[in-house]
């Protein structure tokens, strides 16, 4: 158990001198830095907020508070969604927002070379430019790059391309005692040693700060078709996915979303996307399926070929995107599912789990079963290329405590039910303090007992980022 | 109603377009697509015939490759497409391409049979935002003129279209046949069906040459000619002021604004 100190004024004035200009304390501090994107997982104020500006500042910062046992926080944008960025002992935050240089690219070894704080839209768009792809599409565009490597984020183009842990190549990482190090090569594959860049992928800001990452891209496919495809219910969606999938298409992105859904998502964007209705049978849910290729001709044998199958496997139609226009459309209702759910809810907790693909209609129908029993309102979307479900729980007049009571129920179930069927407690979002007790259930006491292990190794003062993933006080 | 709708293939307008090293703009990541106020007008012409009968037929002048915007039009409502082609349009002005409407528009009638009661327009295009063509469209062929409508129900006597004002609506009565240009609507343009889609992809579009079109030598020559493409100055860059107090920070940019003679 760490016994961590608090911040003196003569320890700020020290943090002060590593970083002139870019430590701020009490009221200079913005009050969001208190919690990310799910606040029912609680909040703090930092005692002190770093905007830091390079490694070397992080580093000094880093072992002032090591040797001084000041508990310290990474945070990208905030945008986490399992409080892992929530400063729950106080001491101090390093924000990497400041560090959104696009260092350099390599277009001949297909790398790119950043800082943490580039937002994964300003990648994205960059990339384009340079007419290449950077793969990883998490929903929430406004997330740092290095946020998405601290959560191993996945999103919608993971079915095809894989998750962001596919796409990092090198990393520097400020590690809790100071010392600056690196990880992993800029070369297509190594087998030099244990993969600490690995290690990092995915370790939530509790090993270490990464301060400049090497990421692989991709040239950009010539051409992109997203199908909207109506279903009259959710069973006879899910059931075509394994079909589809089968069928060895490719898709590059394949989500499921039930009508609830996409309704609360187009009353929060203010226009109607997808059909409610196909010749006066009523719409209850959709997938949506992007193909990309290096032609048009051929992208289109491909999108029907799909919607044939699609077709005879009880699809209501098939609508098609292939105008950039109509791509972002259908793309901007999905991408507005939790912001649409937020905008419509008091109360909010989110089970982020990953499932095998052919488990997510009865997974579904328990996660609804489930939210019956608990009196919770229960909306979901996800994955369904990949099995990773978003199942939401709401309410708008419960008494916090009393939602929370009944969450925790509810979580209980639904992952005992994923680790019965073969899932995981998350697919995408990370552990960071609210999911910590189902991953111990999850992964058992041995894998906990090894992922202690490795803490420690990192950061045996137990500084960093206290209380989250494996580490709890 | 018969009602033509009139298309211009512009470049994806989401992509940010610089000027190449040849001084043109570099198109090359802007895929070709109809210009978005011309699909307003024709989900408008698709939805009004879905309501009252009639047809609604597409037509678009440039080169071969305006056919891409065609077949998306022919999938979404559309029951025929024409392509007046002209290679040099994109160096032509907006009365040129009107007149070479008005001429192209006379032959489709003749080649189909049919009278068009209503020709529609988007009230501007998204790459060269002239919005002219419309009105001189309804110049050259004496017809009565609308712009910015965003809704058109039959009435007694033609038609009674609204028409969108910056200060709110107007509503007119106006004879057919006329010309109108149309704003954005409260609805989007349909999705394709993927049936209507690969339909579409298979339809061999009718082209007219503008030899064809019998448009006269007067009525082909622009009056407004094309200079050249010109990036606008880059700014310069500004003052950092990195003082560490605010106080300083202040007096120094009061100092900065006092030298600059803004104060």
């Amino acid at each position: 158990m760490a016994n961590y100190n608090t911040l003196t004024p003569e320890l700020i004035e020290q943090l002060k001198a590593a970083a002139p200009g870019h430590l701020l304390t009490g009221d200079e501090i913005n009050e969001d830095y208190a919690h990310d994107e799910m606040p029912i997982y609680g909040k703090r104020m930092p005692d002190a907020l770093l905007m830091a500006t390079s490694t070397e500042e992080i580093a000094a910062v880093m072992k002032i508070c090591n040797e001084n046992l000041i508990p310290v926080t990474p945070r990208g944008a905030g945008t986490g969604l399992v409080g892992g960025c929530v400063p729950m002992y106080g001491g101090v935050v390093i924000d990497t927002t400041k560090m959104k240089q696009i260092l350099e690219y390599d277009l001949d070894n297909f790398i790119v070379k950043i800082q943490p704080g580039v937002l994964l839209q300003e990648l994205a768009d960059d990339c384009a430019k340079q007419g290449y792809l950077y793969p990883p599409d998490p929903g929430e565009k406004l997330a740092t790059v290095g946020g998405n490597v601290s959560t191993n984020a996945g999103g919608m183009r993971a079915v095809k391309y894989g998750a962001t842990r596919d796409y990092v190549q090198a990393m520097k990482v400020v590690l809790p005692n100071g010392e600056i190090t690196d990880f992993g090569a800029s070369v297509s594959k190594t087998s030099s040693g244990y993969s600490l860049l690995n290690l990092m992928i995915g370790s939530e800001g509790t090993l270490g700060i990464i301060t400049e990452l090497t990421l692989k891209i991709i040239p950009a496919p010539k051409k992109v078709i997203s199908l909207i495809i109506p279903f009259e219910d959710l069973e006879s969606a899910i059931a075509t996915v394994p079909k589809l999938k089968a069928a060895n298409l490719g898709p590059q992105a394949l989500e499921f979303m039930e009508r609830e859904i996409v309704l609360s998502s187009e009353r929060y964007i203010g226009r109607a996307v997808f059909p409610k209705e196909i010749e006066g049978a009523e719409v209850g849910a959709y997938l949506l399926v992007t193909f990309d290729g290096e032609d048009e001709d051929s992208l289109f044998d491909l999108v029907e070929k799909a919607s044939d199958l699609v077709l005879e496997e009880g699809a209501m139609d098939v609508l098609v995107a292939d105008t950039p226009a109509k791509i972002k459309d259908a793309w901007a209702a999905r991408s507005s599912f939790l912001e649409a759910i937020e905008a419509e809810t008091k109360l909010l907790d989110e089970c982020d789990v990953v499932v095998p693909v052919n488990k997510i209609p009865d997974f579904l129908t328990f996660s609804k079963k489930w939210g019956e029993e608990c009196d919770l309102i229960i909306k979901s979307f996800g994955h369904a290329g990949d099995g990773n479900l978003h199942i939401y729980q709401c309410s708008n007049d419960l008494e916090e405590d009393e939602f929370k009571r009944r969450v925790d129920i509810y979580f209980e179930k639904l992952y005992e039910e994923a680790v019965a069927c073969g899932g995981l407690v998350s697919g995408e979002h990370g552990i960071g303090r609210g999911k910590v007790k189902y991953l111990k259930e999850s992964v058992g006491e041995t894998n906990m007992a090894l992922m202690e292990g490795i803490k420690k190794v990192f950061d045996p003062n137990l500084i960093l980022n206290p209380g989250k993933v494996c580490y709890t006080l | 109603m018969e009602i033509l709708v009139c298309i211009k293939q512009v470049p994806d307008d989401s992509v940010e377009i610089r000027l190449g090293a040849d001084g043109q703009p570099d198109l090359s990541a802007a895929d070709p697509q109809g210009n978005a106020f011309d699909t307003y007008a024709q989900e408008l012409a698709v939805r009004f015939v879905e309501e009252n009968g009639g047809a609604v037929t597409v037509a678009s002048v440039g080169p071969e490759d305006n056919k891409t915007c065609l077949k998306n039009a022919l999938a979404v409502g559309a029951a025929k497409a024409h392509h007046i082609s002209d290679d040099g349009i994109a160096g032509a002005d907006a009365a040129v391409t009107a007149n070479l409407l008005a001429a192209g528009i006379k032959k489709i009638e003749e080649a189909d049979g049919v009278k068009f009661d209503l020709i529609l327009c988007g009230r501007e295009s998204t790459d060269a935002i002239g919005g002219e063509v419309g009105e001189l469209l309804a110049e050259a062929l004496g017809l009565p003129f609308v712009s910015d409508i965003v809704e058109a129900v039959p009435d007694a006597a033609g038609l009674k279209v609204k028409k969108e004002l910056e200060s709110g609506y107007l509503m007119v009565e106006t004879p057919v046949p006329a010309v109108m240009t149309v704003s954005k609507p409260d609805y989007d343009p349909r999705y394709p069906t993927i049936k209507s889609k690969l339909a579409a992809r298979k339809v061999k579009i009718p082209t007219i040459a503008k030899a064809d079109t019998g448009i006269s030598a007067d009525a082909e020559t622009p009056k407004v000619v094309f200079a050249g493409f010109e990036e606008p100055p880059k700014r310069e860059a500004g003052v950092k002021i990195q003082e560490d107090e605010p106080a300083d920070a202040v007096a120094k940019a009061f100092e900065i604004m006092t030298a600059d003679k803004v104060l």
